[in-house]
């Protein structure tokens, strides 16, 4: 066998592999565009005889099935909410980074530690007291409340990346800026800025996926249309016995569209971000 | 016009002190060397006086200002850095012109520094790249372009040819030699390497351990070096240095024999234990060296080791137990073990207090 | 206090700089900790405000310890972390491997296999529960139509098919994330040592056990203590898959707690447990990390 003809024949394998890792999303995607008849059927319809949008039209209260689940205002509570804690989180990090990246101070490493090991509560475990301390400060049910959870449990992650790539940018550049004539404010937004966009962008990616996609916390902590987020919503679609799988298929699509695109877009900075951790720590 | 003093300036970290208290004053359009091994204190005290390094202690001033308290950008200093510190993101145009837009300057205005900088550098065909697609021989252009755009008080330069291969850092030496002739602006210049102090300084400042040892020019430094330190630092190969006793008007050397003390000393009292010291150029086989004019003394030594250099040959041999180099000039071919009778041009010699390490001259 | 003022005069541009940080975690982070710790010591019921303030001291405490369903909980979520983790790392291994030996196509390669990675743990938990489903699921309708079982199998429904059904659930979320890791461990791979083995006769499974391996050792480290971090996101895919049922066979810590806490809504006993899988997520994190920290100095590379 030649080395080309071997070449291929690993494609080949490798790319039945991913097809088997990806089926599983694959079927719901392809459940979204089917009736539920057809999905319920036995014995089971396996070649799809008539797609449509119908399920979409249906969970956003068009067309004649009427799905009483406000997905719209669950897609913009889920928008406001990650988009909001993403660019805070983003911000927050960002100087918490620098400092770690660039200057000395006592307890250092320690403090380091402690904020990543904020990060290992689980969220269920923090749900517990903030259902509370949220109820009693009116927090609860509220977008602004489900916004400042998401920032802090997005600080440690984006502390983390954004001192790793302010690491990378050689300290010199900046002193060589202010020789130049900036203060330390421009030499900051000028040049150490611009050099560290791309660790920037990650963190903020990975805290966006994190609010979008964040199940535990926000099924505690919100309750109604007000506050309630996609992946809580989706649990709408559960009743005591019955499931509308089709609904469920829709919004799941919904769900994972922005995630998709958003991680497609920038996927060059995801694996910058995710690799660095390995490369540098 | 700008002079640059330093008084008494002191660096301490935490409660360590890495600078004790240097006094130093450089004229308008000097070219210092700040040299030293490495860990000496010389690259932060350059970096105080760009404001990069609060100063602990003491007093610098630049021009008729004392700049303690002054930032960096007020200062009116360039500085070019060890790693070229060019902003990658940013053509060479953009960081030539970098400074002149911070302060302001219309497009027009920093158009033309560019230029200029570009056109003395020979920078023109590189404008449109950025850093990262240069060598580094051109990073190295851009980076002292950058700094001369400003014309500033002061050029600080922090081992900017350390990370250049032995050719070009040949090459750059001169162009950096040149440059000053040609912007004549003051310049501080820090090295490690003796080579590069000698050929570029007007005066030479050696450090160690946070004092200055010595200040002179590169000759000074090199015939009238003030201890063992600098003695065995500047020049190469480094001076070769043998310990022995006064004896009798003689150094009686440990390891057995004798030399005369040279001519031009100071008689130290009888019994001081001295380091007698000698260059590989006064220390060469009979009919190998230069016509001698003054007194000398003549060794018979075996070789151990001859390294051809092509117009000269380095000669290793033991004298009193000491391994010493010696100089061959128009050299033939030498077998190990060879006998040969060297004559040490006795006026150059130096001898050096052996407890101190100072110089007895 | 003087040395006090020193330290926040000498420091003052970082401290500055990190208390946005350090405040937002203090506020959502420590304060609620602090909080569940002293309502673990509490007799608190949601439903009873009034008994926030009744101390029961270590009662909840020696409740839960003395609890056969948090220890069996505590098990299966031991097991499932031991099992999910080290699944995930050689599956990902694997995929690492055969994508760094594509000479075309890689990047897509990649791409691709991030997919799973996009979705939330919720969804994963959706549609594991779509494809298990015991009347319309896809595995089930597979099975049956190719001969293999005559009738459904409840996959969601017997305890060790649930449990096994969860934990594929969340291999197929986490495992991308070890083969993106090791990934970039082999691409960060100098070739020297490789060829040097070569040359020094070793077969291609002594140079991989050897050379390569150790090496791609601090990336595994590193993936095992980023996924140690969230591995609670496990909750979600357990509570959308089984809720922990049916009658507590695929509890886990989290659901348990969740359990506790809202349905039968005994706060105090649910913050003890709560304690108990704070400190079981800081020990894997503590634990990956130590490795981590020791296949460096080992390696001495970084």
């Amino acid at each position: 066998m030649s080395r080309r003809q071997k070449d291929i024949l690993i494609w080949i394998g490798t790319f039945l592999v991913m097809l088997v890792i990806c089926m599983p999303g694959l079927w719901v995607v392809l459940s979204a565009f089917r009736p539920n008849g057809e999905i319920l059927t036995k014995p089971a319809v396996w070649i799809p005889r008539d797609l449509s949008w119908d399920n979409f039209r249906a969970i956003f209260g068009f067309g004649d099935a009427v799905v009483a689940i406000p997905v719209g205002s669950y897609f913009l509570n889920s928008l406001i909410i990650s988009v909001t804690s993403t660019v805070v989180a983003v911000v927050i990090g960002m100087s918490g980074g620098y400092a770690f990246a660039r200057y000395r101070f006592p307890g250092k490493g320690a403090a380091f530690l402690w904020l990543m090991l904020s990060r290992c509560v689980p969220g269920i475990a923090l749900s517990l007291p903030l259902f509370i301390m949220w109820s009693w400060t009116g927090l609860i049910d509220t977008k602004l409340g489900v916004i400042i959870v998401y920032t802090a449990i997005n600080v440690p992650f984006t502390v983390w990346l954004t001192e790793g790539f302010f690491r990378q940018v050689p300290r010199d550049l900046s002193e060589a800026a202010q020789i130049d004539g900036c203060t330390p404010w421009q030499a900051f937004w000028k040049v150490e800025f611009p050099l560290a966009k791309s660790g920037i962008a990650s963190a903020a990616i990975f805290a966006f996926l994190t609010s979008w996609n964040e199940y535990a916390l926000a099924s505690q902590l919100t309750r109604s249309t007000d506050s309630k987020t996609l992946p809580v919503g989706l649990m709408d679609f559960t009743a005591q016995f019955t499931i509308d799988w089709a609904g469920m298929s829709a919004m799941a699509v919904i769900i994972i569209i922005p995630a998709l695109v958003l991680t497609f877009l920038v996927q060059k900075h995801l694996i910058a971000g995710l690799t660095f951790g390995g490369v540098k720590g | 016009m700008a002079e640059v003093s330093l008084r008494n300036v002191v660096k301490r970290y935490g409660g360590h002190k890495v600078v004790h208290g240097i006094d130093l004053d450089i004229a308008h359009n000097e070219f210092v060397v700040l040299v030293g091994p490495s860990g000496c204190g010389k690259s932060t005290t350059l970096r105080m006086i760009a404001g990069l390094e609060e100063i602990s202690e003491g007093e610098i001033s630049i021009g008729d200002r004392v700049v303690n308290r002054l930032a960096p950008r007020q200062r009116n200093i360039s500085m070019v850095f060890q790693n070229y510190a060019l902003y990658p993101h940013m053509t060479v145009r953009e960081n030539l012109g970098f400074s002149l837009k911070i302060a302001g300057k219309p497009p027009a205005e920093i158009e033309a520094a560019a230029d200029e900088a570009a056109r003395i550098l020979g920078l023109q065909p590189y404008m449109d790249r950025t850093p990262g697609e240069l060598s580094g021989g051109q990073r190295q252009r851009v980076a002292m372009g950058r700094a001369i755009v400003r014309h500033p008080d002061v050029f600080l330069f922090d081992e900017p040819l350390s990370n250049l291969d032995a050719k070009l850092r040949t090459q750059m030496r001169v162009e950096i030699k040149k440059l000053h002739r040609q912007v004549g602006t003051t310049v501080v210049y820090v090295t490690h390497d003796q080579v590069e102090a000698m050929t570029l300084a007007d005066r030479i400042v050696i450090m160690k351990d946070g004092h200055i040892v010595q200040t002179g020019t590169p000759l000074e430094v090199f015939e009238r070096p003030v201890n063992t330190f600098v003695a065995s630092f500047i020049g190469s190969p480094p001076m070769n240095l043998v310990k022995g006793e006064l004896r009798g008007g003689v150094v009686e050397l440990a390891g057995g024999g004798q030399l005369p003390v040279p001519p031009g000393i100071q008689t130290p009292p009888e019994g001081a234990r001295v380091i007698f010291g000698f260059r590989a150029d006064n220390f060469m086989p009979v009919g190998h060296g230069l016509a001698e004019t003054g007194p000398v003394a003549l060794l018979e030594l075996p070789v151990t080791l001859a390294e051809p250099l092509g117009a000269e040959s380095l000669i290793l041999t033991e004298l009193a137990g000491v391994e010493v180099q010696g100089k061959m000039l128009n050299p033939r071919p030498i077998q190990p073990g060879e006998v040969l009778s060297f004559q040490l041009s006795l006026d150059r010699c130096h001898l050096f207090d052996a407890d101190t390490g100072k110089s007895l001259r | 206090m003087s040395r006090l003022r020193r330290f926040l005069r000498d420091n003052a541009v970082p401290l500055a700089l990190l208390s946005p940080a350090v405040l937002v975690i203090l506020l959502v982070v420590l304060l609620p900790l602090l909080f569940s710790l002293y309502t673990s010591f509490s007799n608190y019921r949601l439903i009873r405000p009034e008994s926030l303030w009744d101390v029961v001291w270590f009662r909840n405490y020696l409740r839960v310890l003395g609890d056969g369903d948090f220890w069996a909980a505590l098990g299966r979520t031991v097991l499932f972390l031991t099992l999910v983790l080290n699944l995930e790392m050689l599956l990902g291994l694997g995929l690492a491997l055969m994508v760094n030996r594509l000479t075309f196509g890689q990047r897509t390669m990649r791409t691709i296999m991030m997919f799973p990675m996009m979705f939330s743990p919720i969804l994963v938990g959706f549609q594991f529960k779509y494809m298990f489903n015991d009347t319309i699921g896809v595995v089930n309708n597979a099975l049956q139509s190719l001969g293999l079982t005559s009738h459904a199998i409840p996959f969601l429904v017997d305890r060790w098919l649930a449990f096994a059904s969860i934990a594929i659930a969340e291999i197929w979320m986490s495992t991308s994330i070890f083969a993106i890791l090791i990934l970039a461990g082999l691409f960060a791979m100098p070739r020297d040592p490789v060829e040097a083995a070569r040359v020094d006769g070793c077969t291609n499974w002594q140079v991989f056990r050897h050379i390569t391996l150790p090496f791609l050792m601090p990336f595994i480290y590193i993936a095992m203590t980023i996924r140690s971090l969230d591995v609670a996101r496990a909750y979600d895919i357990v509570d959308v898959m089984t809720g922990g049922g049916p009658a507590g066979r695929t509890e886990l810590l989290w659901t348990l707690i969740a359990r506790t806490a809202y349905d039968d809504s005994r706060m105090g006993q649910a913050n003890a447990m709560a304690y108990v899988s704070i400190l079981l997520s800081i020990f894997f994190t503590w634990y990956f990390f130590r490795k981590l920290m020791a296949a460096r100095k080992h390696l001495g590379v970084f």
